[in-house]
């Protein structure tokens, strides 16, 4: 990281006896873009919340630009801000909206209107300037949101569930569009969503937070190819688990003894004792019963969903444990639902995590 | 043709009370302002021809005087009770926890339970000539006693009841304003004291207005107040028109100073009331 503009350490906030936030620490390089990530409750709007100066931390400092602004009202801040329903002023026109910053922060006079003509070329609006929120589709309303945020120049911009007020289609649109603005400015953003698809294409890092705590901070591909806790493989995309029991020395590649018998696994910090494994379902394949593979599980085929461009196909291994694999569908014969098949997978695709409540 | 619903059929029972009730009286007194009136008698002249003697005479400066007065004092109540009231709203809306806002809630409407005499009377009682607090009036610097001592009671009067009309009605307007406004002002820059203004008083000003409507209403048309606490010094239209029926039976000048009283504050409750419509149209409603 050459020069962090973002850095919060040990931040913890409490409301009444639990804490929302819990010692969580992470830092932002110029121009980036992080994605704070997790369901619902787990504290990434009240760290949001914090960085903009609504909240006030009970622990820990943040800096922005290396000054510490824990303490600081939120006009004290350069920090931009996108809302979930965009918060555009209703009472005001467009131009009065983007201006209103700029007033505030000292912009002369002369520059204002240029700047927000350039804006709105930059969020590709050119000439709404008199145009009322209200005669703005959402889509609109939020790229006017972003250039009221930008137009200021602030060194961080905060982005609130920016795209889950709009449609499906939209949303998909739009997302492209926001990372396009956001290099234009090579700003520094956060943005807070729960939709793990909108963080893995918006953002250059995701933060995944679960219960206040920060569970891992990895890019897009390594939190879904590398998780690190049951939670992160969880709550980004889909998996099989099995559980069983490691037992090998050091970080030798070892086996987990499980009910369908071992299966072998790679090199890893995980210690021995119960462990969860995680394949996910396009790592697992149905295989001829002598190919190639390095594990090999007897199952038998239960259903088949077609999802698109794949086919789902569940299948339930010998102890019970429904699993899914995915298959292109391109035409390929496929088991039918009661066949008995062979699924395999690699040790490098089999990802070893501590079982819940072990110590990681 | 569509057959006249049942919303439209059930205005029936209200019209047909509200015409009979409200407006024949209406025409009558409209009558009984045109009629000549003759001392010792109760009522105008039946025989005499119609005149616009009684109109005329309000136009002379004594009668002038009054209305005046009646509008003054009670834009004073009012303001004084937008100038109060709206931060009594912003804290129960914005900062009050569940508990405190339902006493604060409670409280307000509370008092609009309490007969206006009795809290009049408290209030004279208090801060009038011979009450306690009588130094009150001296923060103004003006003697309880003295004609702007009476004018000071009435607004407190006054007061007393609008504060709680206008905290109560602004509530329902702050409610409606979202929270959200005030922090997006807050990241642009803007200081507490500019997003109050900027943002959460520009979009509260129809409902500021409405408030304002509300609690003037209620102030040009009170009778009770400038009546207790007045002590002759603020009269209003309302008690002029009371004794006029009342004490000297002059019912054609009651009935005028009534008409004219009632076009005055319908032309501007309805200017009012278009400010409001137009300042909606103007936020893009």
């Amino acid at each position: 990281m050459i020069q962090s503009v973002l850095d919060l350490q040990h931040v913890t906030k409490r409301f009444g006896d639990t804490a929302a936030v819990d010692n969580v620490t992470f830092e932002v390089a110029r121009g980036e873009i992080v994605a704070l990530l997790g369901p619902s409750g787990c504290g990434k709007t009240t760290t949001l919340r914090m960085i903009a100066g609504f909240e006030q931390p009970d622990e820990g400092r943040i800096f922005i630009s290396g000054v510490d602004v824990a303490r600081k009202a939120p006009y004290e801040r350069n920090v931009g801000l996108v809302f979930q329903d965009y918060a555009l002023f209703p009472h005001m026109s467009v131009a009065q909206n983007i201006a209103f910053g700029m007033k505030n922060r000292g912009v002369p006079a002369r520059d204002i209107a240029p700047r927000i003509a350039r804006v709105l070329e930059q969020v590709r609006l050119p000439g709404i300037e008199g145009r009322r929120p209200s005669q703005l589709s959402g889509g609109q309303q939020q790229r006017v949101a972003l250039a009221r945020a930008l137009v200021t120049r602030p060194d961080v911009m905060l982005l609130d569930e920016p795209l889950s007020n709009l449609d499906a289609k939209l949303r998909l649109e739009l997302r492209h569009e926001i990372r396009a603005i956001l290099a234009t400015f090579d700003c520094t953003s956060i943005i807070v969503t729960h939709d793990q698809e909108e963080a893995m294409g918006l953002a250059d890092r995701i933060v995944l937070m679960n219960k206040g705590r920060i569970e891992q901070v990895d890019t897009p591909v390594g939190l879904y190819q590398r998780p690190q806790t049951l939670f992160a493989a969880d709550f980004i995309g889909h998996a099989n688990w099995i559980s069983g029991t490691l037992a090998r020395r050091a970080a030798e590649a070892g086996v987990v003894e499980t009910k369908v018998g071992g299966i072998a696994v790679a090199p890893g910090a995980v210690a021995d004792g119960p462990v969860t494994l995680c394949i996910r379902p396009e790592r697992l394949a149905i295989v001829a019963a002598d190919a190639p593979a390095d594990t090999r599980l007897a199952a038998v085929v239960e259903r088949l969903d077609p999802v698109g461009a794949d086919l789902r196909i569940w299948s339930r291994l010998g102890d019970g444990t429904l699993v899914q694999s995915l298959e292109k569908n391109v035409g390929r014969a496929l088991p039918a639902p009661g066949v008995g098949v062979t699924l395999g997978f690699k040790v490098a695709d089999c990802i070893v995590l501590p079982a819940d409540g072990a110590a990681r | 043709m569509r057959r006249p619903s049942l919303s439209t059929a059930l205005l029936w029972p209200a019209l047909l009370v509200m015409v009979p009730l409200l407006l024949g009286p209406l025409l009558l007194l409209a009558h009984e302002s045109l009629k000549p009136f003759v001392g010792g008698r109760i009522g105008g002249d039946e025989s005499g021809a119609l005149t616009l003697q009684n109109y005329a005479q309000i136009a002379d400066p004594q009668y002038v005087r009054y209305f005046l007065d009646t509008f003054r004092v009670g834009l004073l109540a009012t303001a004084f009770a937008l100038v109060l009231g709206f931060p009594v709203a912003h804290f129960i809306v914005r900062r009050a926890g569940p508990t405190m806002r339902r006493l604060m809630v409670g409280g307000l409407v509370g008092t609009l339970f309490l007969s206006i005499i009795v809290r009049v009377y408290a209030i004279a009682m208090t801060f009038g000539p011979h009450g306690p607090l009588s130094d009150f009036s001296r923060l103004f610097g003006i003697s309880a006693s003295s004609p702007d001592g009476a004018e000071l009671m009435v607004v407190l009067g006054l007061l007393n009841s609008t504060l709680p009309l206008v905290a109560l009605t602004l509530i329902g307007t702050l409610q409606n304003i979202n929270p959200r406004l005030e922090d997006a002002a807050l990241s642009l820059g803007a200081p507490r004291w500019k997003t109050f203004f900027q943002i959460t008083v520009a979009m509260s000003l129809p409902g500021i207005l409405s408030a304002a409507i509300i609690a003037y209403a209620f102030c040009i048309s009170n009778l009770v107040v400038p009546m207790l606490v007045g002590r002759g010094f603020i009269v209003f239209v309302s008690n002029l028109i009371y004794f006029r029926f009342s004490e000297v039976a002059n019912f054609p000048s009651g009935a005028a100073l009534s008409m004219v009283m009632m076009v005055i504050s319908v032309a501007l409750f309805y200017g009012l009331l278009s400010l409001v419509r137009s300042h909606w149209q103007e936020a893009g409603k």
